[in-house]
């Protein structure tokens, strides 16, 4: 009979088992002198990572001062550094500057580049958030339902005649948190079925939520004349800028951002974990259902902070994340806090270039990491055809 | 005295209303290397992922150790159970070693840092695996056979007790799909992981696990290759014929796919003697039908089985064996139109056969139906095995023990003794086993045949 080959053959345990193990060491010699060619990628990406988390810091200093010396009225950087250094009480270097510099730069300058920062350090960590937990790369802090739910926030607060003040911010600040939270908590009924919130109804419910948030706003600007007259106002927040008026409204954000940014870092493991799946990450002992309505609630959190300072900004939380992880690969660990650093770097540089190209007009900064973010986006999606696998 | 490590305690799951599976129970000892067989969509998979506790089932429950999966934190249920999935990917460009290292999250903090004993379970299970050379490498980027052992390792740094596996050599050529299986006889064998996998492939299962356990909508076959591979089970689970047999110069069995020429053969009905398809039907009950439903689905023989009470202990085997089932509500007496069934049912039968199940007020009914149908001269088999209680026990149709026996399980104040002596004056005969039962039914039928 023909078929008694190969069962022969595999009669034969011991050896069997030898040349199994023979022709693993072979290739595994092969694949170890392969690996030495072109160095194995966990050594480069810690190599870098050592680099890159410094670099980062460095950066964003040097970013904040520069961002801070230009403006209508130039000031030095060394003047701003010794400046905020006498402001600590610890130093006393003369003073070159009139007291009209010390209000620009506390007052204004530095809470607006502080405020830049922060929006940053915010949108990219929730952009990593939610990649980690819907396991796609090319997700976005805004995708489930939070742009449209604080746009239309913006819209009615536009809306509405008086003007209030909520915890030091204006009610169209206030309205475009209440709105990105009421969107996500929509979103989240809406894809919670018997306990559990899987993420493809988490996307249709954020599609939906989108979709409807999105007629309600273009009915409202469509029917009430008095938002017409202030159209400009309303694109000037949905298109994104930071505007922040006092330390108060930066230390606000300041605390909202900074601890969801702690708490984000303690999810580091699950989201590791999670990058197997759900079902994979459960066998590695994480509560997966606990976890996720966690996640979500701390990055809609540090969304919608960025959002009341600043608008809607795009692709930050999509162009940043996925930059570092081409550099120091997808470890959370690493990725969470260089993407604090780095979200915070790229928005910096990006309100500086907003604030001073067409200077003394603005451009919009939603507009401008648009320009970056968009191209990098298709240069994305090009690429994740040959390289990830859904 | 074995270690039961798993216990799956009759498990009732569907993912609709309707159940996949009911009352399944299967225990797994410590040390154990099993393998779960059957077609597609018979809930081979779904066992397994109730035995993760991923899925928690409808009735039952299952037992780690002793603990309900269910009451168990998912971090305790990850240190001693590990799940190697049938797909396993990520977006991500995770490095093999990164991927490995995701292993210890049931043992690290919520900030993930490796301790030193979490960077040896990793090296171990590299090495264990043979993928240690490619630990710099990207997950991604490799082959499917490097891509299974990769993923075995990160089930091997959990250092699990139990390791499940989910079709481990699909989508591998035969060298991984071997070396696959060799890797997880090792780690059975040296290190006393116990491994449970569903498997395709019956001649890869029977050649690497000693206990085969065959399963089709609840287990038809538990035990070594050799009792679980059996030619009439094979058929009635895959529904097609099959050749078993130990190859030439080989240790191991062998399932062969039909030829055309056997598949030709099996169209006409190959049992020794051509004799007409016996019509039987069958009273039990509380598992005391059991081994004479697989004794006559083995022999080929069609039956029609009741009334039993839905949720029975023999109602599951006989929904899989029967060709009939008349079924009542659970605990439930039996019901004057499900009576008429049986009626029905008796009057088409060539013979019918009385297990030794408990007789209440429930299911007098039945005996009296039987009664009616033996004095209607319905050949009738009363199936008594003679338990170690009564070891004088012959033959003799009056011996008082067996009808002692019957005493001791008639609990309607002798009206069910009654009915038995009536059967046995109305011509009905004793059977000592199955066998002895299926003898007899095979006399019972001819005569009356000759007779008709």
């Amino acid at each position: 009979m023909q078929t008694t080959r190969p069962t022969d053959s595999a009669e034969q345990p011991t050896p069997l088992l030898q040349t199994l193990a023979g022709s693993e060491q072979a290739a595994a010699l092969s694949q170890k002198n392969a690996a030495l060619a072109d160095e194995s990628a966990s050594r480069r990406r810690w190599k870098r990572a050592v680099i890159v988390l410094p670099i980062l810091c460095v950066g964003l200093l040097i970013a904040l001062v520069l961002a801070t010396t230009i403006g209508s009225v130039p000031i030095s950087a060394a003047e701003i550094v010794k400046m905020t250094l006498n402001s600590t009480g610890l130093f006393h270097f003369r003073r070159t500057w009139g007291d009209a510099d010390e209000i620009i730069i506390f007052q204004l300058r530095l809470p607006h580049v502080i405020g830049a920062a922060l929006v940053g350090a915010a949108l990219a960590v929730g952009g990593v958030l939610f990649q980690g937990l819907l396991r796609n790369p090319l997700a976005d802090p805004y995708l489930i339902g939070i742009s449209a739910g604080s746009g239309l926030g913006i819209t009615i607060g536009f809306a509405l005649p008086a003007s209030l003040l909520f915890f030091g911010f204006g009610q169209i600040a206030a309205f475009a948190f209440v709105g990105a939270i009421v969107a996500v908590v929509l979103v989240y009924w809406l894809a919670r079925v018997g306990g559990r919130t899987p993420v493809v109804s988490l996307l249709l419910a954020g599609m939906v939520v989108t979709a409807l948030m999105n007629a309600i706003q273009a009915l409202l600007l469509y029917l009430y004349p008095g938002l017409q007259l202030r159209l400009r106002s309303v694109i000037g927040w949905l298109w994104g800028g930071i505007a922040v008026q006092d330390w108060g409204q930066v230390g606000t954000a300041a605390l909202l951002i900074l601890s969801g940014i702690l708490l984000a870092l303690s999810f580091s493991s699950t989201l590791n974990a999670l990058a197997l799946g759900e079902e994979g990450a459960t066998y590695l002992g994480v509560n997966v259902e606990r976890q996720k309505t966690l996640l979500i609630a701390v990055a809609s959190l540090l969304t919608a902070a960025a959002v009341t300072i600043a608008g809607l900004v795009g692709f930050v939380g999509l162009v940043v994340p996925h930059a570092l992880r081409l550099v120091i690969g997808p470890g959370h660990r690493l990725l969470l806090p260089a993407s604090a650093l780095g979200g915070a770097l790229f928005l910096v540089i990006a309100d500086l270039l907003a604030r001073s190209l067409i200077a003394p007009s603005e451009l919009p900064l939603g507009v401008l990491t648009a320009l970056v973010g968009g191209p990098f986006f298709l240069y994305l999606l090009r690429r994740s055809g040959r390289d990830y696998r859904w | 005295m074995v270690n039961t490590l798993l216990q799956l305690e009759s498990i009732t799951f569907g993912y609709t209303d309707q159940p996949l599976f009911a009352g399944v129970n299967l225990a797994l000892a410590a040390g154990d290397m099993a393998a779960l067989l059957g077609p597609n969509g018979t809930g081979k998979t779904t066992l397994l992922m109730l035995a993760t506790g991923a899925l928690h089932p409808q009735r039952g429950r299952v037992m780690l150790n002793g603990h309900d999966l269910r009451s168990l934190p998912r971090r305790t249920i990850a240190r001693q159970i590990a799940v190697v999935p049938q797909t396993f990917a990520t977006p991500f460009a995770f490095t093999v070693r990164e991927l490995v290292g995701l292993g210890r999250t049931p043992y690290t903090s919520f900030l993930g840092t490796e301790k030193a004993a979490d960077r040896q379970a990793i090296e171990e299970a590299l090495e264990a695996t043979g993928v240690a050379a490619l630990a710099g490498r990207i997950f991604n980027e490799l082959s499917g056979g490097e891509k299974q052992r990769v993923a075995l390792a990160l089930a091997l740094a959990q250092q699990p007790k139990l390791l499940l596996l989910d079709e481990p050599t699909a989508h591998l050529d035969l060298k991984y799909q071997i070396g696959v299986l060799e890797l997880a006889q090792h780690l059975n064998r040296e290190r006393g992981i116990t491994i449970f996998a569903t498997m395709h492939d019956l001649n890869l299962a029977a050649r690497y696990f000693p206990r085969l356990i065959l399963f089709q909508r609840g287990i038809v076959a538990d035990g070594p290759p050799v009792e679980a591979l059996q030619g009439r089970l094979l058929r009635r689970v895959y529904e097609v014929p099959v050749e078993i047999g130990i190859l030439h110069g080989a240790e191991h069995l062998s399932i062969l796919p039909p030829t055309s020429s056997s598949r030709e053969q099996h169209t006409v009905p190959e049992h020794e003697p051509k004799q007409p398809h016996p019509a039987i039907h069958v009273i039990g009950g509380g598992g005391s039908a059991a081994i004479l439903m697989r004794g006559l689905a083995d022999a080929d023989i069609p039956f029609s089985i009741g009334a039993l009470n839905l949720g029975d202990s023999d109602h599951a085997l006989a929904q899989r064996l029967a060709a009939e089932v008349i079924s009542e509500q659970p605990y439930a007496p039996i019901a004057s139109e499900t009576a008429e069934r049986v009626r029905a049912a008796l009057r088409q039968a060539q013979a019918q056969i009385i297990c030794p199940t408990l007789i209440g007020p429930g299911n007098l009914v039945l005996l009296r139906l039987a009664l009616e149908a033996a004095q209607e001269k319905l050949p009738a088999i009363l199936l008594e095995p003679s338990s170690a209680a009564f070891p004088e026990s012959t033959h003799l149709p009056e011996n008082p023990s067996t009808l002692a026996r019957i005493a001791a399980r008639d609990y309607t104040n002798g009206e069910g003794l009654a009915i038995y002596t009536a059967l046995l004056s109305a011509g009905a005969q004793i059977a000592k086993d199955v066998p002895a039962a299926i003898d007899l039914l095979r006399a019972a039928v001819n005569s009356s045949h000759v007779a008709r």
